[in-house]
């Protein structure tokens, strides 16, 4: 070999390393002290050391709203009780669990608090608007249903259908806010002494789990927890994130339910073998992925506006921007792997206050957000 | 040969790429020989910020006990007006207190008998009524101290008149609000007198144990920052914490057009503490800005004291804009003060995860935010 060309090597070599080695995607890190496991399966002494049922108990919840949201039978009083302080639902248990969506809405350190009142609106503007004018035509301005050959939707006078916006925003607020900036970032997993009782073993008082290992469970139970097995999970259960989970993982990134349910998995088993770069490696993967899961959807969603506006559906295309509106909504608390959303929430206003009236929204608006959200998420 | 020395390249690479922070912070919770001079910092914040605070504190409490025992002699509108602007002085001079939660101070529960709003209001005219209470007993903790004074020179009656006749009429008005003032007095002299000896335990513990000043005042700081202040006097009125504002739970809520002067009071007391200025303005020393800056600790490129700093000050001119009445302004624009609530929390990350990461301190409280 000439010598001379030795430099021209190792800078190749050097390049593919640099873009292999620490990219953030799945198989970033590998720790050979960590065995991923087949399964989120994680017992001690014989017992399961996994448990989310809190998270279960709000994903229930989430679904009973989301049909109180669109039912001319529901009352403010009830879905306000419901969302905040966690009481009303047809399942009782879900009432006794103690649990509340409302307390987890665009909740994390890092969300704006001028988001959640918006929910507490849209409750208001659906009981006092929607409600009482189900069978008047709407238009803008006024309130009602409108339908066309594809659907009917009930809408208040700018057009939102409210249930979509209220459940879209979940998606982001709740479960992927807590997942991938509560639950999975470095702050939550290490506050106080966890990572000295993980070392040292020592299990919450009661349990059979370490408080690290719990906050990563929950984390994992925002996504899973209406699975029926969890060790072979299916996705697309429920309203929220496990649904559009599927559904991107059926159509714009396919495999990537697998790839974050591996993160999932390997990150708890590093948190078990107390490697916590192999963790944090893990939860980096599971942040970026969720983040694109919204991304697809605000994206597609803009576009099927559009294409459905000009197919002369309107009703269908109003449904289809009063998602993406949720998933816009969504935006601002997603994670790019450093803690940072891809939109702030004063980006997401701007995006937002585009499409505020829909009987007024621009396509070509819609067409350059869609674009930009693909742009800047590298989607 | 080279094989040999590629692989040490490739190797030292990956170390490079890979044995980096996956976080923002530079220190990345590891310990640097640090030759930072805790024990300076400890007299700085003994000698020159908490002593003082406490002292000018006091000035304005006996001015308090001044104006009350006139007015308890004679109840009338000019010196219902003097304990009013009292009353006021000395709030706001609380403020710079209020989050110096140790030694005597959390001993015995200092800031609980001095500033829990809002008041339990029939609990409070139950004990006018009765004449007989206990303020020590926890009970009570909502029905004492500025937040009790307020609702008695502001709550008591329909207006001024009103106010007055209740004292005029009735001796239970004059023995309460005697009794307020002389337990905080009593109980701000418990802690003062307490500093001259506490102060050498205070600089002397400059471990890095969870039981040292160091780790205990930075614990209290950012408690006071997160909770005393950005919660109590925002947040929750706000409704951040609950499905609607709940109005009422401002600070100073029968005065009413004073919470963003308390908060902005608050504000400085958290920035001259963070900043080492010395309480009096003129002089600053060692702080935890000047230690953060010493570790060299950046976030995400940009100088983490300088972070805080910029951010805090962004919190105020925030702040700054809401109306002085925050009853008011909850209820025509409640999205302003969520806006500033927002400013405020952007520095409890920086406060609580950055900065004691980069320090290497625990957090010593636990969130009541788990399920």
């Amino acid at each position: 070999m000439k010598l001379k060309f030795l430099p021209l090597y190792l800078f190749i070599a050097c390049a593919s390393l640099f873009l292999t080695s620490c990219s953030d995607d799945d198989d970033a890190v590998v720790d050979i002290t960590v065995t991923p496991p087949s399964n989120y399966k994680f017992e001690r002494n014989g017992k399961s050391t996994v448990s989310f049922s809190g998270q279960s108990s709000r994903l229930k919840m989430a679904g009973e709203l989301y049909s109180g949201m669109k039912s001319s039978s529901s009352t403010k009083a009830g879905l306000n009780n419901m969302f905040n302080n966690g009481t009303g639902f047809s399942d009782t248990k879900l009432d006794a669990s103690g649990k509340k969506v409302g307390n987890k809405t665009f909740a994390s350190s890092v969300a704006s608090a001028t988001v959640k009142p918006m929910f507490d609106s849209m409750i208001t503007d659906f009981a006092d608007n929607v409600i009482p004018n189900w069978s008047t035509t709407a238009a803008d301005g006024t309130a009602g249903k409108m339908t066309d050959s594809k659907r009917t939707v009930y809408i208040n006078a700018k057009g939102h259908e409210l249930t979509q916006l209220f459940t879209k925003g979940l998606i982001g607020g709740m479960t992927m806010d807590q997942i991938v900036n509560g639950y999975l970032s470095a702050a939550k997993l290490d506050t106080g002494t966890n990572r000295a009782d993980n070392d040292a073993g020592t299990l919450v008082s009661g349990e059979d789990y370490t408080q690290m290992e719990h906050y990563w469970d929950e984390g994992f139970g925002y996504l899973y927890g209406e699975e029926a097995d969890v060790e072979n999970p299916t996705l697309g259960n429920g309203v929220l994130l496990s649904k559009y989970a599927g559904k991107v993982d059926g159509s714009n990134s396919p495999g990537i339910g697998k790839i974050i349910y591996d993160a999932f998995k390997m990150g708890r088993a590093a948190i078990v073998a107390k490697n916590y770069a192999v963790r944090d490696a893990q939860a980096k993967i599971i942040q970026m992925h969720i983040s694109k899961i919204i991304g697809y959807k605000a994206h597609d969603y803009l576009n099927d506006y559009v294409t459905k506006a000009a197919a002369g559906t309107p009703a269908d295309a109003i449904h289809a921007l009063s998602e993406g509106y949720g998933f816009i909504m969504s935006l601002q608390v997603t994670n790019d792997g450093t803690g940072k959303p891809y939109f702030t929430n004063a980006e997401v206003n701007t995006m937002l206050a585009k499409i505020e009236n829909f009987w007024t929204v621009s396509s070509a608006d819609c067409t350059a957000m869609a674009n930009d959200i693909k742009a800047k998420m590298n989607l | 040969m080279y094989k040999n020395l590629v692989l040490v390249f490739f190797v030292s690479l990956l170390l490079v790429r890979c044995g980096g922070s996956d976080d923002d912070s530079s220190n990345n919770g590891e310990v640097k020989p640090v030759a930072y001079d805790r024990g300076k910092m400890l007299v700085h914040w003994a000698d020159k910020i908490i002593i003082p605070a406490h002292n000018a504190f006091k000035l304005t409490l006996t001015d308090l006990d001044t104006s009350t025992k006139t007015f308890v002699a004679s109840p009338d509108q000019s010196n219902l007006d003097d304990l009013r602007s009292k009353w006021l002085l000395s709030y706001k001079s609380w403020q710079h207190i209020e989050m110096f939660d140790i030694g005597k101070s959390e001993e015995i529960y200092f800031k609980s008998k001095m500033n829990v709003y809002p008041i339990d209001k029939t609990w409070l005219d139950n004990n006018i009524e009765k004449g007989t209470y206990d303020l020590e007993n926890a009970n009570n903790y909502s029905s004492q101290g500025f937040p009790a004074i307020d609702y008695m020179l502001y709550g008591i009656g329909a207006d001024d008149t009103a106010i007055l006749n209740k004292y005029n009429a009735n001796n239970s008005f004059t023995n309460y609000l005697t009794d307020l003032v002389n337990k905080m007095v009593s109980t701000t002299d418990l802690v003062i007198n307490d500093w001259t000896n506490y102060r050498a335990t205070f600089v002397g513990s400059t471990d890095n144990t969870a039981s040292s000043s160091v780790n205990k005042l930075t614990n209290d700081f950012i408690y006071y920052y997160e909770k005393g202040l950005r919660a109590n006097k925002v947040g929750i009125p706000a409704g951040v914490f609950s499905g609607a504002p709940l109005k009422g739970n401002v600070e100073a809520f029968y005065k009413k057009d004073v919470s963003k002067d308390l908060l902005l009071e608050a504000m400085d007391a958290s920035i001259k503490f963070f900043n080492g200025t010395s309480y009096d303005g003129i002089s600053s020393g060692p702080s935890l800005k000047s230690y953060l800056t010493h570790l060299n600790s950046t976030k995400g490129g940009a100088t983490l004291s300088s972070l805080v700093a910029t951010k805090l000050e962004t919190a105020k001119s925030q702040i700054n804009s809401l109306s002085n009445d925050f009853v008011i302004q909850i209820e025509t624009d409640n999205n302003k003060m969520l806006t500033a609530y927002d400013a405020i929390q952007a520095v409890v990350v920086l406060l609580k995860v950055d900065m004691l990461q980069a320090f290497n301190i625990n957090v010593d409280y636990t969130d009541a935010d788990g399920d």
